[in-house]
């Protein structure tokens, strides 16, 4: 438990760990003995801080540290998992741990696929992604400085009624051992501001929301011009208080690098994670190999992009990253795997396993997802040919339902497309589809595809995520 | 069998006065100490199968030092690290703006709440957690064949809480949870239909709760949707209670809120004692409800809970506030006077306490109508039983634009077949201030941000706008 009178000494790393490596071997070899084909325990140590500011006003400063350990047993061809913030207590959990793998194994019904894993190398390492500047290192007045950037940008104008701005960072420090002989250990920081900006002009009243940061410390917060992006978020919000509301129905739509990101997150990405296809609950169950969409579209997911919001260098199950190449000239090229999912469809691991901290177990999830650039030079060449139509910017978030192969996503703002330009401002648009026409729909996109707004994706676990691509033209879109 | 530790709430307790003398050494003006130790199980269903079990325990303390009306706040695991994690709130508080006159508060008299911990849930190990996941899935076979359970759950949890301040506030206790939720998906040659529904109780659930068969039923009505002219109209729509708590949960809790109606960031700033929603319409935060996932005997600053009216007869009639939310607007000048209405809400240990509802109810006193009666009513329309993107409305100006697959069309009265896919648009506030009829079945939906609500079906006779693809 996490009230053990001994664990303040316990707790305290050695070295730079937190595990004490002989005691949780013995603890792994246990698991064996018991029963267990693989046992894991994964530890994972939090160093976070968050800041609230509220009209160039200290809200609220939070630091603190979270310590969470998960251990995870197959045994008889099914999962037993515990999870605690008591790591002593990790020794008298294997057994009872290992037991309740069997007891769901034996609920397997004649002729249903046991779990297994697939193959991975296994490394004995450390990988300390190192910021250049340690974000943890940062004084609370150097903080509420950059973000009082945002709020200089930001206020000074009689409709603006409120700035409010925020800030987090953390320290990700992961120890994982496996009963095949797995001993990694690694680290990296997120950093990120946000601002909401909300306006009033007698009855109406918007909000405009934005984010910048990614992987990485100090330094990207630093290189971002806060003051400007207040000036943005200012205008924007401004711009909405006078904007229509979006029309409604089948139409050309233009999005924006952001809202790209937001689509093929939602659209794709999510149908794309295996354990959704292995589930049945993926409308691109048996479709690998398959065209699924304009031969335009190539999509990455890519947790080694260094800087975006999702990258992480090793992931939860302790396998390499790479670049996983999802959709190919419109093919379907690859799922995203963690061990079990690779197993199941006999592919090969390609580091897509991630849990939100150490007291969850790793699911299939994304890192950084992008749409790559195409043959359009700008958003003018994408424009000309639409006699009417929306061209949306920003994200408000989406949702997907990954069997159907619906989603929907909101823009924060938009403009009316008329005769190949822009006319009027337009707010509340939410777009709407099917992924697998959708995905064929898409009929121009810009040369430039760069990860836009750092975002945070929910899968009943929470887990920060990199959306981009270029700006994207989809021929028939169901707006409103 | 027990799930809760022997002593897990005297040494969380324990624990926390660790802290507490942390303060006090510290020499502290006033501090408060919230924390929480959950134990439970779990399982997870994927595919039509148990497919993980599990379980732990987890738990933390949040603390809070409040020095000439500023304060800090920091959160901590391990108790060792108390003096620590109490200098790093201390060292916030001095950078913080002072508050007129925010002092935590003194001990007052709260009631007690029932219905918070069921030792039936207490005595449910793993084995029983597999009994009824197999009693789910095979209820879900039962109900139709083609279908299958491709995600969900099912969990118990038990949890010891303290609450204890400088100012003689001691509060701690034990509750319970059972819950489950099932994702079903029908797959109708190639053609997927699904719904998510779920359940979840201070008390045991019994083994298939409605929410089983009422997932089915959404599967199976959604399936051969039908050919609807396309183009978006104005429609009355019909959501059923799962369908309209998203949307009701990202918008009206926040509207009703002190500061933000004292700031103008809520759609019914300036109107309060004003009629802001159908005058037959009323909605209470009952904070002592027996049994509720957010109610209790204290708010998370250790003021009584209280049940507690928002809008009475369409009228806006009063404001959530916390103390420290209450203490800055007045010191401010936003409000000439307010004080907490025991609406501290903390989402975990790791969040200082803010403004936010319990339990909501939504009633009419033009009484309440059976579904059939509502289908009547609406005559030509929709019934919506669950959006995607509710978390993109806008909650300063409750402005919508959201999706659904779970979507029926309604002709004189009766239903003639879903819908594929269909937009729906509008302005929550402005549709609750037209004709509203509600249902007369309420049920409790969870909610992330904003306590637990309790809502009948709600039909919608105006304001929205229904978009087929």
């Amino acid at each position: 438990m996490v009230i053990a009178a001994n664990q303040g000494e316990a707790h305290k790393p050695s070295s730079g760990r937190y595990l004490d490596q002989e005691k949780v071997r013995k603890a792994l070899d246990s698991a064996t003995t018991h029963g267990a084909s693989y046992a894991e325990v994964r530890l994972v140590s939090f160093t976070q801080s968050s800041v609230a500011m509220r009209d160039g006003i200290l809200e609220r400063a939070i630091p603190g540290q979270e310590l969470g350990l998960t251990l995870r047993i197959l045994a008889d061809g099914a999962w037993g998992v515990h999870s605690t913030t008591d790591i002593a207590s990790l020794p008298d959990q294997i057994e009872s741990t290992t037991r309740l793998a069997k007891a769901v194994a034996s609920r397997r019904a004649d002729g249903e696929k046991p779990i297994g894993l697939a193959e991975v190398p296994i490394f004995e390492d450390e990988q300390h992604w190192n910021s250049k500047l340690d974000v943890r290192n940062t004084e609370l007045d150097t903080k509420m400085d950059l973000m009082n950037d945002f709020y200089r940008g930001a206020s000074q104008h009689k409709h603006v009624v409120s700035v409010t701005t925020g800030w987090s960072d953390e320290h990700i420090h992961t120890e994982l051992m496996t009963s095949e002989g797995m001993d990694r250990t690694w680290s990296f920081q997120r950093s990120l501001v946000h601002g909401m900006v909300t306006a009033r002009d007698e009855g109406e009243v918007v909000s405009y929301r934005t984010r910048a940061g990614g992987q990485g410390g100090l330094e990207l917060i630093k290189g971002v011009d806060l003051l400007e992006l207040g000036e943005q978020a200012q205008t924007a919000a401004l711009r909405l208080l006078k904007a229509e509301r979006a029309p409604s129905g089948k139409m050309p739509l233009i999005a924006d690098q952001d809202l790209t990101g937001v689509y093929i997150h939602e659209a794709l990405g999510h149908p794309c994670e295996a354990d959704l296809v292995a589930a049945g609950d993926s409308c691109l169950d048996g479709k690998l190999g398959q065209k699924i969409g304009n031969e335009l579209v190539t999509v990455v997911d890519d947790p080694t992009l260094m800087g975006g919001y999702g990258a992480y260098p090793i992931d939860d199950e302790g396998v390499n990253t790479r670049e996983k190449v999802l959709i190919k000239n419109g093919v379907l090229t690859e799922y995203l795997n963690h061990r079990e999912t690779a197993h199941h469809f006999g592919l090969e691991p390609n580091g897509g396993a991630r849990a939100q901290d150490g007291l969850h177990h790793p699911l299939v999830r994304m890192s950084n997802t992008m749409i790559q650039g195409g043959n359009h030079s700008d958003l003018d060449e994408l424009m000309e040919d639409v006699e009417y139509g929306i061209y949306a910017c920003g994200t408000r978030g989406g949702q997907v339902d990954t069997g159907r192969g619906s989603f929907q996503f909101a823009a924060q703002e938009a403009w009316l497309i008329e005769d190949g330009e822009l006319t009027r401002p337009l707010k509340d648009v939410s777009v709407s589809g099917m992924t697998l026409e959708i995905l064929k729909n898409v009929d121009g996109l810009t040369k430039e595809a760069e990860l836009a707004t750092p975002g945070f994706c929910g899968k009943g676990q929470t887990v920060p995520v990199g959306d981009g691509g270029p700006v994207m033209r989809i021929r028939e879109a169901l707006v409103g | 069998m027990n799930m809760l530790p022997e002593g897990a709430e005297e040494r969380l307790l324990s624990n926390a006065k660790l802290i507490a003398k942390a303060c006090e050494q510290s020499g502290v003006q006033q501090w408060d100490i919230v924390g929480f130790q959950s134990y439970g199980h779990e399982l997870d269903i994927e595919a039509g199968k148990i497919t993980m079990a599990g379980g732990g325990g987890e738990g933390g303390f949040g603390v809070r030092v409040v020095e000439d009306g500023t304060f800090g706040f920091a959160h901590l695991v391990d108790v060792s690290g108390a003096q620590r994690a109490v200098e790093q709130a201390l060292r916030i508080a001095r950078k913080s703006p002072s508050i007129d006159n925010f002092v935590l508060p003194s001990e007052q008299k709260a009631q007690r709440v029932g219905g918070m911990c069921d030792q039936n849930i207490l005595n449910l190990g793993p084995d029983d957690l597999l009994e009824q996941a197999d009693a789910i899935l095979n209820a879900v076979k039962s109900a139709d064949k083609r279908a299958i359970v491709t995600g969900g759950g099912v969990g118990v949890s038990a949890t010891a809480s303290c609450l204890l301040n400088s100012e003689g506030i001691l509060e701690s206790g034990l509750s319970t949870s059972h819950g489950i939720g099932v994702q079903v998906t029908i797959d109708n040659d190639g053609k997927m239909t699904s719904s998510y529904q779920g359940d979840s109780s201070r008390t045991r659930l019994v083994d298939v709760p409605d929410c089983v068969a009422h997932a089915v039923d959404w599967a199976v009505k959604t399936q051969n949707p039908i050919e609807v002219e396309s183009g978006a109209k104005d429609a009355p729509v019909l959501m059923t209670s799962e369908g309209f708590s998203p949307l009701f949960s990202v918008v009206v809790p926040p509207a009703m809120m002190g500061q933000k109606l004292v700031r103008k960031e809520s759609f019914w700033t300036g109107k309060m004692n004003q009629n802001v929603m159908s005058e037959d319409l009323s909605i209470h935060d009952n904070g002592l409800l027996e049994g509720g996932f957010s109610s209790g005997s204290r708010d998370s600053e250790g003021v009584p809970k209280r049940n507690q009216s928002l809008v009475e007869s369409g009228r806006l009639v009063n404001m959530l506030w916390s103390t420290r939310d209450a203490a800055q607007q007045v010191a401010e000048g936003r409000i000439e006077s307010a004080n907490s209405t025991g609406s501290a809400v903390s989402r975990s240990h790791q969040s200082p306490p803010s403004t936010g509802a319990s339990e909501l109810t939504m009633t009419s006193s033009r009484g309440s109508r059976s579904f059939e009666q509502l289908l009547e009513q609406l005559d030509d329309g929709y019934v919506i039983n669950g959006v995607m993107g509710a978390h993109t409305a806008n909650p300063t100006s409750g402005d919508f634009s959201v999706t659904t697959s779970s979507i029926l069309r309604v002709v004189d009265g009766e239903i003639v077949g879903p819908l594929k896919q269909a937009g729906l648009s509008g302005n929550l506030a402005k549709a609750l201030s037209g004709n509203v009829v509600l249902g007369d079945d309420v049920r409790r939906q969870g909610s992330y941000s904003s306590g637990s609500m309790h809502l009948p079906d709600v039909l919608l006779m105006e304001g929205l706008r229904v978009n087929p693809a």
